[in-house]
């Protein structure tokens, strides 16, 4: 470090001597050398000139021209050299980089600003805008770049310069070690020379060896003196070591004051298990053994602390063991040893099929009456009779069955309803199929198995009109024209059905007109030729016609043949509609008459199951046809199936609809009465299983009586209350309230039809035993 | 004292006091307290009252009323029954023993007999004939077949209607009634109303019977008619609903609706060609009243131009025949079947029989608290046909669908048990009068084959009564009720 230091003095003073003496050549030559020893040295050092540069400056305007020639005059020779060295290092820091050092003076005469005069008058400085020129004096311009580009430097071999810089201007060919060197060869340097003055004497300062090693070392960093161990050993003042006597005055910790909770909990089960036994305190062995021995000898009494306990009423005692008879006494009385014969059967049988279980035996005294043998086995079949014989009471529930039952309204206050029969329709022979009270409450008609069909006056049971529709089939069911303008009789007989005007002595001329009108106006309507066209060659569903004049002489006026028998007739409100069914006819089972046009449709082309009955609802255009399990309602108007019921009978009886049209009830020949509420669900409301036979009919009062009432193959018929409230919440209360009896059971059948008086709660009944019978 | 019974028995006694209400068999004040045993029965008491320390009337057969009812049994049951000591003291109210109506005779008939009337001087026809009746006493029949029959009291047919051919009636018959002794109405199934003349011979032993006016105007069968000789005027109640007021005479009747004359509409069925022409005559007036079938119409009892109507509409109406406007309305809670008034001071006492088996009684004047005064019940069957006591105002009889004809007394009466619905006062029949035909045979199930159509009630004939049986019946009707 020390050699390189002496280095660059030298180099600078050879520069500065240069510089002064030509620009050009100066130039050129330094160039050269400076290019020749390359970056390393010319660059690294730049800083520590600049520091050195602004110590001399300081220097410099310290000192005096005056001094400076004082200091030429004391150097000798050298010395002022290195004054002027330094001058000239100033310059050349100026020009080192390669820049004209001619900008420098122009910016020093021309100053960067004007003044002005400001508003107020008072000098302003205005600056010049700084141009950023290429060679600006900014510190991040570079030194001279040799603009050669990339071609080997060995080009220039031949020339003075090594390139040209960006200005093309030649950059000269720096100097050549070779030439540093011979220089410095040439001059002589006392040991111990600096080149500076000792201020105190004037002479020329030396150092000596020692002080040479003092700078060297302050160079180097190091301690000037060598008895300072720069690295001396550690002493671990604070150590890790745990001191005997602690001296922080921290605070105690929370944990050394609060009790451990681990510690509790290891504690706890410890106690724990001293508790339960399964810590011991020790014991030695032998002391262990005997108290084990000592535990094998308890006996436990088990009762101990029982108490005698009062009787409770579930308490049974055990029975006690006959008390011993004399038989048992060693010495019985004569009479109860057994004899011979005795002894013998005894012996025979078998244990255990004796009877005693001991055979009575005299002992003179009581010391030689032998041990019981059996007494063990005696025992333990006591014990096991004990153990087996379950000795708990049955805890009976103490309910009064009627309780259960919900409460019904008592059929008392019900009334008034039908109770006893009051009038017996006799004539019939067999049967009677269908009965039907006329629209006035006045007539009833009644079909029987006979083929006829009769009327009676209703209270006095007088048959009042009859004819005889057929000689051997049955009159199915008779239904009157449900319309008190007319007095029409409808009845089925095998495939006819008969219209009629049963026109007794209380008939008037005008009323039996009127019918007889009714029932003759279809016969025109056919004949204009107005009825529906029927295509050639298929037969129609019905054949209207007039039954010739003998029954007509009688006052059946039309006949209507369809394909098959005519089991149910039922009548729209209006009178004039009415629908047929018959079960047998596959397609053509329901069928529906208007007796205005004297039409017959079949408005069904294919029936899910075997049509049963089929009515009209009381006010709506919706048709009911009930087949074997389901009851189907269709729309008339808009001709589509609306809900299916679905009751749940295996074989449908009958069907009637409420007069409010809400509430339908089923018979079924599997005796059930069931009850359809239809804005309720497809399932019945309440099933009724009154009857041990089949029911046959049933029917709703329609004269606005809360009534029905069904008719069974055994003999009788049940009456209910079935009241359909206004309130749509409330559901149907629906009671029985009593059983008529007095038909008779002909060949497995009862009561066959049933009907209501339009008015008063009175029905009439249709029997197999050729009565019908008028309840009330 | 003569006291027959005193060495009794037990020695239990007990103290009576005999009182009557009849002024020929009074007991003087001293006698009427009498010790009698505890065991004594009706015989016993009417025997010491018939003994001659009382009234020493020989054997007048009494009957022994003990608050309102009659002791049935001795005095010892009854005070047990009602909680009575045997020291009470027992008033005993004597009445003349009630005589059962034996059966007397039955006239017999080809069809069902539907209404009977009697034709007597203490008849209502007899009475209206007044002087002019001298013959002896009639029995009018109306019939299903169609015919009147006229009997005398021994039981032959006088008369017979013609058939329907011959100006008779051409269907069933409902009702007919004397007018007078020589003129008579009857109704029927046909609709028409017929009035008959009738000439009898003056040895009794022939008569004749000649319609002499037809009246239309109903539309359905006629049920009941009710006649009144005085003024010749004739109520019928029909099926149809109405009331009809007709007038037996000819010329103060009305013309006729030409649609309801037979033969006015030209039809195919069997006509009835009537060789005999009759006038036909309309309606007084026809009040269409009640909504169900009338069945019953009758004059009021002393005012001539009221009448009451009955009807299955559970309705007696009472009209006033000069307006024909109904007056009132009472409404009973069953069908009613029959009426009959029961004469009283002022307004009569209305009987209806109802086909609820029982008969209803109602006080038809508006004043009136209650209407319903008394229900009669013991009927097993349709009450159809009343007739009231002509001697007394208490007692009446009635004939039912059951078979029966039931005499009633209207003083035996007891508070309604809640059976028969809590309400007004209950009476139970003092007789039943079986039907002679059946002859003790079993009964039939709703009097199948004995239904009584009609009953009446004549002082000097007793009661009369027709039915299913056809059979006019006549039982004794004299003192069956006990008197006041």
């Amino acid at each position: 470090m020390k050699a390189k230091v002496l280095d660059k003095k030298r180099k600078a003073r050879d520069v500065s001597s240069d510089s002064e003496s030509d620009d050009e050549l100066g130039n050129g030559l330094f160039d050269g050398v400076l290019s020749a020893s390359e970056d390393e040295e010319d660059y690294i050092p730049s800083d520590q000139i600049e520091e050195d540069d602004s110590e001399s400056e300081n220097d410099g305007t310290e000192g005096s021209d005056e001094d400076e020639e004082d200091d030429d005059a004391l150097l000798s020779d050298d010395i002022p050299s290195d004054d002027e060295e330094l001058s000239k290092l100033e310059e050349l820091e100026i020009t080192e980089p390669g820049v004209d050092p001619k900008p420098k003076e122009v910016e020093e005469d021309e100053r960067n600003y004007r003044i002005d005069k400001d508003a107020n008058g008072n000098d302003r400085y205005v600056y010049d805008e700084i141009d950023p020129v290429y060679d600006s004096d900014d510190s991040d311009a570079q030194g001279p770049v040799n603009t050669i580009g990339n071609i080997p430097l060995s080009f220039y071999d031949t020339y003075p310069h090594i390139g040209y810089d960006i200005n093309g201007k030649k950059i000269m060919r720096p100097a050549t070690g070779d030439a540093l060197q011979s220089l410095l060869d040439t001059i002589e340097v006392p040991k111990g020379w600096t080149g500076l003055t000792d201020i105190n004497t004037g002479n020329p300062l030396n150092l000596t060896d020692e002080e040479l090693e003092i700078v060297r070392r302050v160079q180097m960093g190091l301690a000037p003196d060598d008895l300072i161990d720069p690295y001396p050993d550690t002493v671990e003042w604070f150590t890790s070591k745990e001191e005997k006597m602690p001296l922080s005055a921290a605070p105690e910790p929370k944990r050394r004051f609060l009790p451990s909770k681990n510690e509790a909990k290891q504690i706890m089960k410890l106690v724990r298990a001293i508790r339960e036994g399964r810590i011991l305190p020790y014991k030695p062995p032998e002391e262990r053994e005997r108290e084990a021995e000592e535990q094998e000898e308890v006996h436990f009494d088990l009762w101990q602390d029982e108490e005698p306990q009062a009787p409770n009423p579930m308490h049974i005692p055990a029975p006690k063991l006959p008390p011993p008879g004399y038989e048992m006494s060693y010495n019985p009385p004569e009479e109860y040893l057994p004899t011979q014969e005795e002894r013998e059967e005894w012996e025979k049988t078998d244990p255990e099929e004796r009877t005693k279980e001991f055979l009575p035996t005299k002992y003179t005294s009581l010391r030689k009456v032998p041990a019981w043998g059996e007494l063990v086995k005696e025992r333990f079949e006591r014990c096991m009779d004990l153990y087996l014989a379950p000795r708990v009471r049955k805890n009976r529930l103490n309910i009064d069955p009627n309780s259960l039952l919900p409460k019904l309204p008592s059929p008392s206050e019900l009334k008034p309803f039908p109770t006893v029969v009051q009038t017996i329709f006799r004539g019939h022979e067999g049967t009677v199929r269908s009965v039907a009270i006329d629209p006035t409450g006045v007539a009833l008609a009644t079909g029987g198995s006979d083929g006829t069909v009769r009327v009676w006056e209703l209270l006095t049971g007088r048959q009042v009109w009859s004819v005889t529709l057929s000689s051997d089939e049955p009159v199915y069911t008779v239904r009157w024209r449900p319309t008190k303008d007319a007095f029409i009789l409808s009845a089925a007989v095998g495939e006819d059905i008969f219209l009629m005007v049963p026109t007794h002595s209380s008939v008037t001329p005008a009323l039996d007109q009127t019918s007889r009108d009714v029932l003759a106006a279809g016969f025109g309507y056919a004949t204009n030729g107005q009825q529906a066209a029927i295509p050639a060659g298929k037969e129609p569903a019905g054949k209207w016609a007039r039954p010739g004049t003998k029954l007509e002489d009688e006052g059946v006026l039309v006949r209507i043949t369809v394909r098959s028998t005519v089991k149910v007739i039922n009548w729209h409100r209006r009178g004039d509609h009415f629908s047929t069914t018959s079960p047998e006819g596959q397609r053509s089972s329901v069928a529906i008459h208007t007796l205005s046009k004297h039409l017959t449709q079949i408005p069904f082309r294919k029936l899910h199951g075997i049509a049963q009955a089929a009515a009209f609802h009381p006010s709506k255009p919706i048709f009911f046809v009930a087949t074997m399990r389901t009851i189907r309602c269709y729309d008339l108007q808009k001709l589509e199936l609306i809900k299916i019921v679905q009751p749940g009978a295996k074989w449908i009886s009958s069907i009637d609809i409420h007069p409010g049209g809400d509430n339908l009830i089923v018979g079924s020949y599997d005796r059930r009465l069931l009850w359809h509420d239809l804005d309720l669900s497809n399932r019945p409301y309440k099933t009724m299983r009154f009857h041990p036979k089949a029911i046959r009919a049933v029917k709703y009062h329609k004269g606005g009586l809360p009534l029905f009432a069904d008719a069974s193959d055994d003999g009788t018929l049940q009456i209910f209350h079935g009241k359909v409230p206004n309130d749509q919440l409330e559901n149907p209360t629906i009671v029985p309230v009593k059983q008529l009896k007095g038909h008779k059971v002909v060949n497995q059948v009862g009561v066959v039809d049933i009907d209501w008086h339009p008015r008063e709660p009175w029905c009439v009944s249709a029997g197999a035993d050729g009565t019908a019978r008028l309840w009330m | 004292m003569d006291e027959p019974m005193m060495d009794a028995q037990h020695g239990a006694q007990v103290k009576v006091t005999f009182t009557t209400t009849e002024p020929d068999l009074q007991l003087p004040e001293s006698k009427r307290q009498l010790l009698v045993p505890a065991d004594i029965k009706r015989y016993g008491l009417s025997r010491i009252l018939n003994s001659e320390s009382f009234l020493d009337t020989g054997s007048i057969p009494f009957d022994f009323l003990v608050n309102g009812s009659f002791l049935r049994s001795n005095i010892e049951d009854y005070l047990n029954n009602n909680g009575l000591s045997l020291e009470s003291n027992l008033t005993l109210q004597y009445v003349r023993s009630l005589i059962p109506p034996t059966f007397e005779a039955s006239f017999e008939h080809d069809d069902w007999v539907s209404a009977v009337d009697v034709l007597s001087r203490t008849s209502p026809a007899g009475r209206w004939s007044g002087d002019s009746f001298q013959g002896q006493d009639r029995i009018l029949s109306a019939s299903y077949d169609g015919l009147l029959r006229i009997w005398n009291a021994s039981g032959d047919v006088l008369v017979t209607s013609p058939s329907g051919s011959h100006g008779g009636h051409t269907a069933s018959m409902k009702s007919a009634k004397f007018l007078s002794s020589n003129q008579l109405a009857s109704a029927g199934m046909d609709r028409t109303v017929r009035v008959w003349k009738y000439t009898e011979a003056a040895n009794g032993s022939s008569a004749e019977l000649k319609p002499t006016l037809e009246l239309y105007g109903h539309t359905a069968s006629i049920d009941s008619i009710d006649v009144d000789g005085a003024s010749k005027r004739i109520l019928t109640a029909s099926a149809d609903g109405s009331i009809g007021y007709w007038s037996a005479v000819k010329a103060s009747g009305t013309e006729v609706d030409s649609s309801l004359l037979p033969g006015a509409h030209t039809s195919k069925r069997r006509k009835v060609t009537t060789s005999i022409t009759t006038a036909q005559r309309g309606p007084i007036s026809l009040m269409n009243i009640h909504n169900a079938p009338a069945t019953a119409a009758i004059f009021d009892p002393r005012d001539r131009t009221v009448a009451y109507s009955a009807s299955q509409d559970h309705t007696v109406k009472t009209i006033d025949l000069t307006t024909a406007q109904v007056v009132s309305t009472l409404p009973t809670s069953h069908p009613l079947l029959s009426l009959c008034a029961i004469p009283r001071s002022g307004a009569p006492l209305l009987a209806a029989g109802t086909a609820a088996r029982h008969i209803t009684l109602v006080d038809p004047r508006t004043s009136a608290a209650a209407t319903s005064v008394m229900t009669l019940r013991g009927h097993t069957n349709k009450v159809v046909s009343l007739s009231a006591n002509p001697d007394n105002e208490y007692s009446l009889v009635s004939g039912s669908h059951d078979g029966t004809c039931r005499i009633w007394d209207l003083r035996s009466v007891r508070p309604a048990s809640k059976d028969e619905g809590g309400m007004g006062s209950v009476s139970e029949p003092v007789y039943v009068i079986e039907r002679e035909s059946r002859q003790g045979k079993k009964k039939t199930v709703a009097g199948e084959g004995t239904k009584v159509f009609g009953v009446v009630w004549d002082k000097s004939l007793g009661i009369v009564s027709g039915g299913e049986d056809k059979k006019v019946q006549i039982n004794q009707g004299k003192d069956v009720v006990p008197q006041q």
